[in-house]
């Protein structure tokens, strides 16, 4: 420094000749410059090419700078011309102050006038307002004061953490002495760094679960389904469980024929369901080819019958006829007892100089009137039927040969169930009539069958054959005659009918062909119970009455039909047709309607609560030339009857409403039912025909003279 | 058995106004016709999926329940139809009246 020092106070010393005020400033300046040099120094000095290179005499030559107060540039005596006085006038100098920026502030001192005014104007006092402002002036000085001391107090707290606690507690009191100080930020902050745990990431990979994608339809059925198929199967377990646990027991044998017998069976059944579809289809084939007549059955009710007054007709609805026993004559008709469509018809033939081979039962429904639903084929010619009450497909039918077969119809219709024995049971001649009877107390079912041969047969269905016992032998109550070798006869009846008592099951009726009705008991094999001298001709039919079992009618070749009251002598009522009266039958829903047909092709309808003479309906069903009617038969439901002819036709026919009428209650018994009415009905009736029972001569007082 | 079954076909077939009959399998395929060859396969097709449609119908209303019969009556034919799990049998006929 000291080399540097040296030509600044050479420098001074020669400038110090120009001037006292202007020296000094140059003293000052050389020195920066000095400095300045000392600071360039050290660097190198870069020169332009095109400097003036100048001599040493040129470079210590001082040219002299002069800074003075004054601003030379300034211009002087500035003047502006004014219109108005038409004259230039000086303008005051702008002085050496420039002006670079200016703003108008919006703060008035609260002192001023202004702020005076503005203060009224907020209608606050304005002398007030200096007063308090003035010592919370004061007050804030203070206390900001005492703020920084105290921050200055933390500060050196702060700095010492670690032993100046006690120190800092003094420090606070000593300013809370002197005014309370609230400080709201007081708080202690403490904070602790836990061991931060290593984060650890592993990953493995495993085989996937093997997946399926499975879709269906779910409706409710399907699930039903599903239940019932599993159900189905846990049977089969428990099943196949017990049959493993019984064949551990027993040696076996017949699997493999089982499987077999199984799939064959499975077959079977479904050839048996088609069957079954192929027969719905006939009928609503049917149902659709006979849609009138179904509509007639169904709602025809003849409006006429309103104006007729007590006559009816009848309807004729459908014919039943089967192509292969076209020739037969219709030996029997019965209506199923359990299924009200369902009816059998017996065909065999009645007319017997022209015998016919061959014979069948067919059963018929009216859903389906174009063919049988079910067809036993027999050998030889049908002759009557019956179905049992219990077990509506058990048929027993009587046979011209004598014979009785037993069909099952659910099994088979190709074979009977049982067959009499043709060499040892069977009836000697034509068997008329055979009537399912109760079980026997041991469940088996049993019938009774007569025969032109003169004898009732009781027959019972053992495993699988018949036990036949010989009831009663109908001998007629005539001398015996003289056979061939000389020996006595007695000459037997040919029963053509039988009936039993609806209340007693003890109780039967024979009809023969000598015109006599024989009342039976099964209990005696000997006698009869009564003997009606009913009439001249073979009985053909006798019938209880449905509703009243005291009742019975009886027809005949004739021309007549008897009604009879039990053990009454002479018949109650006696209607002549005028040809040969084939059947007779009561009807089901009235105690006093029967219904019958005669050889010359019409049915009569009577109902002797209305007319005691005359049929209330005649009508002839078939052309009365060609055919006869043989068989007729009431619905138990509907209000429809069939009736046979001889060329193997049955034909239906609706009852009009006026041979159905039900009876009216009196006024006075209006809570009796239907049943009762009906009782009543025929009681009336009875009552007026019956003859009283004892005749007492009146005394006759000239007969007495006399005598 | 089969026997009666060939029969009661035979002789729907000879009924009045009958114009054919169908046997379809379970699976939608014609086993028995009486009718040309392109009018069975529609109507095998077309009636084994309405039948579907219609047992679906019945079963859902009640699972105990189930279709036994269908009939469908047209301006110019009725079709009966008899559905089985294993087999459809049709009938088409022509209305008398």
């Amino acid at each position: 420094m000291p080399p540097a020092a040296t030509p600044k106070k050479k420098g001074g010393e020669k400038t110090s000749t120009s001037g006292g005020k202007s020296l000094k400033k140059k003293l000052s300046k050389s020195a920066e410059d000095d400095e300045f040099e000392q600071w360039q120094k050290s660097k190198q000095l870069l020169k332009p090419p095109d400097q003036l290179e100048l001599t040493d005499a040129e470079l210590k030559e001082i040219i002299p700078r002069v800074l003075q107060s004054l601003n030379l540039q300034q211009p002087d005596s500035v003047v502006e011309f004014s219109f108005e006085q038409g004259e230039f006038i000086p303008k005051p100098s702008p002085g050496s102050a420039v002006l670079v920026f200016s703003q108008k502030g919006t703060y008035i001192h609260r002192e001023t006038d202004e702020a005076r005014k503005q203060l009224i104007a907020q209608g606050i006092d304005p002398s007030a307002f200096v007063s308090t402002e003035s010592e919370e002036d004061g007050a804030e000085e203070t206390t900001r004061e005492e703020a920084e001391t105290e921050s200055d107090v933390t500060e050196e707290g702060s700095e010492n953490v670690g032993g100046g606690e006690t120190k800092e507690a003094e420090e606070e009191a000593k300013p809370q002495t002197g005014k309370k100080l609230t400080n709201q930020f007081n708080f202690c902050e403490r904070a602790a760094l836990t061991y931060k745990y290593p984060i650890m990431s592993r990953e493995t990979q495993t085989v996937p679960p093997p997946t399926d994608t499975f879709s269906a339809n779910i409706l409710q059925w399907i699930i039903y389904d599903g239940y019932q198929q599993d159900y189905e199967a846990q049977q089969l377990e428990k099943e196949l469980e017990r049959q493993r646990r019984e064949a551990g027991r027993m040696p076996t044998g017949k699997q493999a024929i089982k499987k077999a017998t199984g799939k064959s069976s499975h077959n079977e059944a479904m050839q048996g369901r088609i069957y079954e579809c192929w027969k719905t289809l006939e009928r609503m084939l049917n149902l659709s080819t006979y849609d009138y007549i179904a509509k007639d059955y169904r709602y025809w009710e003849d409006p006429a019958d309103e104006f007729r007054e007590e006559e009816g007709t009848l309807l004729p609805l459908w014919k039943f006829a089967y192509d292969k026993t076209k020739r037969n004559t219709v030996t029997d008709l019965l209506w199923n007892p359990f299924y009200y469509d369902l009816f059998a018809v017996c065909l065999g033939f009645l007319d017997f100089m022209n015998p016919i081979k061959g014979g069948a039962v067919l059963l018929f429904t009216i859903k389906n009137p174009s063919f049988p639903d079910y067809i036993c084929i027999t050998e030889s010619a049908v002759m009557c039927i019956d179905i049992h009450k219990k077990y509506p497909y058990m048929l027993v039918v009587g046979m011209y040969d004598g014979n009785v077969m037993v069909y099952n119809i659910q099994a088979t219709c190709k074979e009977p169930a049982f067959q009499s024995n043709s060499v040892t049971q069977k009836h000697g001649s034509i068997v008329w009539e055979v009537k399912w009877v109760e079980d026997l107390p041991d469940g088996e079912m049993n019938f009774f069958s007569v025969s032109s041969d003169g004898k009732v047969n009781h027959w019972i269905l053992m495993q699988n054959e018949f036990a036949v016992t010989t009831i009663i032998n109908l001998y007629l109550e005539k001398e015996q005659v003289r056979g061939p070798d000389g020996t006595l006869v007695k000459r037997k009846a040919c029963a053509t009918c039988l009936t039993f008592h609806p209340v007693n099951p003890l109780i039967y009726l024979v009809g023969t062909e000598e015109g006599l009705i024989y009342k039976c008991s099964t209990a005696y094999s000997t006698s009869y119970l009564f003997t009606y001298q009913a009439h001249d001709m073979p009985v053909y039919r006798v019938d209880y009455n449905k509703l009243n079992a005291d009742v019975f009618a009886s027809c005949s070749a004739d021309w007549r039909i008897k009604i009879w009251e039990d053990n009454r002598n002479e018949p109650l009522y006696v209607f002549d047709l005028g040809s040969c009266v084939g059947d007779v039958k009561w009807a089901p829903y009235s105690s006093t309607v029967f219904g019958a047909v005669t050889s010359k092709g019409s049915a009569y309808i009577f109902d002797i609560n209305v007319n005691k003479y005359k049929p209330i309906c005649v009508q002839p069903v078939v052309s009365r030339k060609k055919y006869k009617l043989t068989r007729i038969a009431f619905n138990n439901k509907l209000p429809i009857i069939i009736c046979g002819d001889d060329k193997g036709c049955a034909t239906a026919l609706k009852l009009s409403p006026n041979l159905r009428l039900p009876c009216k209650p009196p006024k006075k018994q209006q809570h009796l039912d239907q049943h009762t009415l009906q009782l009543m009905k025929l009681d009336k009736l009875l009552s007026l025909v019956r003859e009283p029972a004892t005749l007492t001569a009146p005394p006759d007082p000239a007969g007495s003279t006399d005598s | 058995m089969s026997n009666e079954v060939e029969e009661t076909m035979k002789r729907i077939q000879s009924h009045k106004g009958v114009v054919g009959t169908i046997v379809v399998n379970s699976e939608g395929i014609p086993i028995k016709t009486t009718l040309d060859n392109t009018t069975t396969v529609q109507y095998a097709g077309l009636i084994s999926a309405l039948s579907d449609k219609a047992r679906s119908v019945v079963r859902d209303l009640d699972p105990s329940n189930d279709l036994t019969f269908l009939r469908i009556r047209s301006k110019k034919h009725e079709i009966m139809v008899a559905p089985d799990k294993e087999f459809i049998l049709i009938v088409v006929q022509t209305p008398t009246d």
